[in-house]
């Protein structure tokens, strides 16, 4: 079930296996995901044209997708990282789509298996 | 049993922190900090106790940067290692972390056979500089201690060997404090006049302590003579004038070779009766072949004779002391040396007057 949702996000799931040891491990962090709020401040923050929020919301997105081994998301949210680190703001906000697109997509399957 | 050692993780992401836990609740004591300020306050609380520090540098409040600066300004850095967690892995900012005092870097995401492998090691290379510290502090602690009791023990075996002489002459034993303390002051004026490096702090308390023994060979002049009120005769005067070689003649028997503080005796014993112009005896040495110690303590020493009551004469002035001292009337002094006595003259009036 977990490596399932892993296989559709675009995840490693061996990698995150190697981290978190188990499934049920997984889930927990898995709801752990959920709950963190990077990505809302980062979603307010480009509504708010501030690009230093922006930053520190997607520095930390990056970082969680990461350690959860989301490879596409972590992919497209370093990308927007590193475009909001240069102060290239408008670049981020052709950007940011995809990173809601897939944030949306991996919240969307969690919740599918989390119930 | 050994207790489980305490780890703090610092890191504003709770996933971040969770991972860490994870990998390390079995074997350590975890505290957590979601900021700098939280991880600021653990530290103060338990920095006896914190083995290793996880340390985020992006975070709320105070950031990563701050909380290092924290612990480098209480004394911390030194003994808690500092894991930085990065999420990008760039040569400025690695740089960085280890210039402010990070042990060691790792970055997100965490490999957990690493970080415990790292973990591990950092502590016990820590534990073990630690100790290591502790025990060379507590060597260097005795080891100071122990010189400072064979000093005292120094200054008191001086003392006593050179009041035995006073006590015989039936002085009050003032002398010999005196030609200390101006010999001290003098050396130092020295030091200050012709360069920093000539006298260490360390040769100027030898040369001090040496000092009190100048005329140490005195023990050995017939009280006849040493204790005679009167003008003594060309053979008495003689026969006194040989206390210097009387002096030097007992340090030999305890020769030391390469002693620095046996040498500053026996020439300040043998030299203190010389004269610049080589009038003085009992070698005749002249100008600078007499050693500086030797110059100083006969300079002070006759200082402190003139502006002294002695039994065969009254006492002058200071003014009036070193006006006959720059004429030569009580004896020849090098240049160099009437300069350095000139430049003393304020803490001389002043030690002269208590």
């Amino acid at each position: 079930m977990v490596e399932e949702l892993y296989n559709k996000i675009g995840g490693d799931y061996a990698k995150a296996i190697s981290r978190m040891q188990n499934d049920e491990r997984i889930v927990k962090y898995l709801r752990f995901f959920l709950m963190d709020e990077s990505y809302s401040q980062l979603e307010n923050a480009m509504a708010a044209n501030d690009c230093e929020g922006a930053f520190r919301g997607a520095h930390t997105l990056k970082g969680v997708s990461q350690n959860m081994s989301f490879e596409v998301l972590g992919h497209i949210v370093e990308q927007i990282t590193e475009e909001l680190r240069a102060k290239e703001f408008e670049k981020a906000l052709t950007t940011f789509p995809q990173v809601k697109e897939e944030y949306k997509k991996v919240v969307d399957e969690i919740n599918k298996i989390i119930g | 049993m050994e207790e489980k050692k305490t780890l703090l993780i610092a890191d504003d992401v709770m996933i971040n922190r969770e991972l860490l836990k994870d990998i390390f609740e079995d074997s350590y004591k975890i505290l957590e900090a979601s900021n700098g300020e939280e991880a600021i306050e653990l530290l103060d609380e338990h920095r006896d106790e914190i083995s290793l520090l996880f340390l985020d540098l992006v975070m709320p409040k105070k950031d990563g940067l701050e909380v290092m600066h924290h612990m480098s300004l209480n004394n911390m850095i030194s003994t808690i290692p500092v894991i930085m967690i990065t999420g990008e892995a760039t040569v400025e900012s690695d740089v960085r972390a280890y210039e402010l005092g990070a042990a060691d870097i790792i970055y997100k995401p965490f490999e957990p056979a690493v970080v415990i492998r790292r973990a591990k090691n950092i502590i016990e290379l820590y534990e073990h500089r630690i100790s290591i510290e502790h025990e060379l502090e507590i060597r260097t602690q005795e080891l100071i201690e122990s010189k400072r009791k064979i000093e005292q023990s120094n200054i008191f075996l001086t003392n006593a060997l050179s009041s035995v002489v006073e006590f015989r002459s039936q002085e009050s034993g003032e002398h010999i404090q005196r030609v200390k303390n101006l010999t001290r002051i003098m050396l130092r004026h020295w030091r200050a006049l012709f360069g920093e490096n000539q006298f260490t702090d360390e040769q100027i308390e030898l040369i001090v302590n040496a000092s009190a023994l100048h005329d140490v060979g005195k023990i050995a002049i017939p009280d006849s003579i040493l204790l005679k009120p009167g003008r003594l005769t060309e053979e008495e005067y003689e026969e006194m004038k040989k206390h210097t070689v009387y002096g030097c003649q007992m340090l030999e028997h305890f020769k030391q070779e390469e002693n620095e503080f046996y040498q500053y005796c026996y020439d300040i014993c043998r030299y203190h009766h010389e004269r610049y112009d080589g009038r003085g005896y009992p070698d005749k040495l002249t100008g600078d072949n007499i050693p500086v110690w030797a110059q100083v303590v006969s300079i002070v020493d006759v200082y402190d004779a003139l502006v002294n009551k002695r039994v065969y004469k009254a006492s002058f002035t200071i003014e009036e002391t070193y006006r006959m001292i720059h004429r030569g009337e009580c004896g020849t002094f090098s240049p160099k040396l009437l300069e350095c006595f000139d430049d003393a003259k304020e803490e001389f009036t002043e030690a002269t007057q208590i």
